[in-house]
């Protein structure tokens, strides 16, 4: 117990110091931070579907992108203030998990993971079409507003629920039953599951975080376009942090996105052509082996327990 | 943008449709024949038919050669790669969950890309060996496609001819029938694999030559070609390889279709809304099953 009470007082401490580093931080090391607290609420969204069911989602970017046009439209066109708007987002992003997740979570295998393949293109073609909402390939401005500290505030709100969350889904039935999917859908089928409508619930939770960050990210930058909302790389950067992490734990894509991002700022940088040939090395080498990640290395070896 | 519909327009999208049909049955035939022989959906499937285009840019380029006569090389040369990366990487999670396999491909599919953006940069090239079209009464066919359709069609009845009637093909068609009955009547399943890995890419492959005559190419190009083959083999039945020609022209008539009411942006939109009515409306395919 004590070590229970130990972990939650340094998950306190780090809170506090994160909750004021804005008053002692500069503007380069506040916006880091808001950056990586995009990177923590995303890989931790893209762990819940594919980490707790071992569905892939080869295109989470495209509800970044659905949160950020929703908040972008509402805030540009309609006047509404961005918090609300970005909670928009999230449901712009559920939405959008609902159209996708109906057809194509009904069928085991790979279907899915091929239907969020090809998902990012359709929305980037679809945004471009329909220019007099979106402003198609010239983008959409936000009005001027310095709001970082406020977004900042809200980044790592929607991080800490969206960790929160998995932590309250790996713990419950729901949760095991995810991961009961995950290792053997038919035997899954057999004990009574509705694996349909855990999957489909599933997906459409790690959804809403995605939306709600891609509202928060538009606001931040204050202009949105197609190429930089649905890049293909945030999805791979999110499966490489949460691969490397520890997949299907709560805290191993927090690990995996920051260790990541650290090394990402600190020495990649300079690599940046090497980028996506290192990503893909990684999640070859994870795959293979260490397919449990960081995370699941410490759980065998300290025996620390599976809800960590 | 209603459109008043002529005969001839429709003549042109009947053929301009079986044009790309054929060229989307030859790729997605590999496609399905990894899937067929081992469970695998190879996500570096179109970034090998990138490769296979930039190899032929590269020979007409650097040595002038006629763009069709690289197809031998450029299909060795990805039947190698397949082959190789069959035996070093994929082989190992054939029997792995598929979240496995499908990462790793995926992980190797940003490898690709990225090495050739190094080795070729992200500039678009083109090889520019063909160009006009003939026309046929009020219908225009663009040569290199008019060829390309030529290839396919013969590329892929080879490889059907190849199935069919071989020992070695009937050993591939029994692998994916059932493998541990396969590996009960003598076939060295490891072996089929290395082979299915290598003929897929290498049709990949003949799919990227052919799409260099056609089309702009750059590291990116690969990605929709793992789509659009996936969603062949699905309207197809996947493990079907008949399915796939089926598929395939399918495919490339809707695509077609869609063209004449909707702008160019929208035609991978059409792919996609294709995919999710497909399985809708009919998962198993238009053949059904598996049949091999």
């Amino acid at each position: 117990m004590t070590r229970v009470g130990a972990a939650v007082a340094v998950l306190l401490v780090v809170l506090a110091a994160l909750a004021a580093y804005p008053l002692v931080g500069t503007g380069y090391g506040v916006r880091a931070m808001l950056q990586l607290f995009m990177w923590i609420a995303l890989a931790a969204s893209w762990n819940l579907i594919s980490g707790l069911t071992g569905y892939v989602s080869f295109g989470h970017v495209a509800f970044f992108g659905a949160g950020a046009y929703a908040t972008g439209i509402l805030v540009s066109t309609a006047g509404w203030p961005w918090p609300p708007a970005a909670l928009a987002g999230g449901v712009a992003g559920a939405a959008l998990a609902f159209l996708i997740g109906v057809p194509c979570l009904r069928l085991k295998g790979p279907y899915f993971a091929i239907a969020m393949l090809g998902l990012n293109e359709v929305l980037r073609a679809l945004i471009s079409y329909f220019e007099g909402l979106t402003g198609g390939g010239n983008g959409l401005s936000l009005p001027t507003l310095q709001a970082t500290t406020p977004v900042y505030y809200a980044m790592g709100l929607t991080a800490l629920l969206v960790v929160a969350l998995t932590h309250a889904v790996i713990t419950s039935r729901f949760g095991l039953r995810l991961m009961t999917i995950r290792e053997d859908e038919v035997a899954a089928e057999a004990m009574g599951i509705d694996t349909f409508r855990h999957k489909l619930y599933a997906f459409l939770l790690s959804a809403v975080g995605p939306g709600i960050v891609g509202g928060l990210a538009a606001r931040d930058q204050g202009y949105i376009e197609p190429m930089s909302v649905f890049p293909l790389a945030t999805t791979i950067t999110m499966i490489v942090m949460v691969l490397f992490g520890g997949k299907g734990t709560v805290w191993g894509p927090v690990l995996g996105a920051v260790v990541l991002f650290v090394f990402q700022e600190a020495v990649w940088a300079r690599f940046i052509y090497l980028h996506q040939l290192l990503f893909g090395a990684i999640i070859v080498a994870v795959v293979l082996l260490m397919p449990r990640g960081v995370l699941g290395l410490l759980q065998m070896r300290y025996r620390l327990p599976r809800t960590i | 943008m209603a459109v008043a519909l002529t005969p001839a327009m429709l003549g042109q999208v009947v053929v301009s449709g079986l044009l790309a049909g054929a060229l989307y049955a030859m790729v997605a035939l590999g496609l399905a024949l990894i899937f067929g022989v081992m469970r695998v959906i190879n996500i570096a499937h179109g970034p090998m038919l990138m490769l296979g285009a930039y190899t032929t840019w590269l020979l007409f380029d650097r040595f002038g050669m006629n763009p069709y006569l690289t197809l031998p090389v450029s299909a060795a040369a990805m039947f190698v790669l397949g082959a190789l990366l069959q035996r070093t990487l994929v082989f190992r999670v054939v029997d792995a969950p598929e979240l496995s396999s499908l990462l790793l491909t995926f992980g190797v599919s940003i490898a690709l890309v990225n090495v050739a953006q190094l080795l070729f940069t992200s500039d678009l090239r083109s090889v520019e060996f063909l160009t006009g079209s003939i026309a046929l009464g009020p219908i225009a066919i663009s040569k290199s496609r008019a060829i390309a359709c030529a290839f396919a069609a013969a590329i892929t009845g080879l490889a059907f001819l190849f199935l069919q009637h071989t020992k070695l093909g009937k050993a591939i068609r029994a692998t994916s029938q059932s493998r541990e009955v396969a590996l009960v009547c003598g076939i060295d399943v490891q072996r089929i694999h290395l082979i299915a890995f290598g003929l897929a890419s290498a049709l990949a492959a003949c799919g990227g030559t052919l799409v260099a005559v056609m089309v702009a190419i750059q590291p990116e190009m690969g990605q929709i070609w793992t789509f659009k083959s996936f969603l062949v083999i699905v309207l197809g039945g996947a493990g079907n390889y008949p399915g796939a020609l089926l598929g395939g022209l399918l495919l490339g008539l809707v695509e077609q279709l869609a063209s004449l009411f909707l702008t160019t942006q929208l035609s991978e939109a059409v792919a996609y809304v294709l995919l999710v009515l497909a399985l809708l409306v009919r998962p198993s395919g238009l053949l059904g099953g598996r049949q091999t």
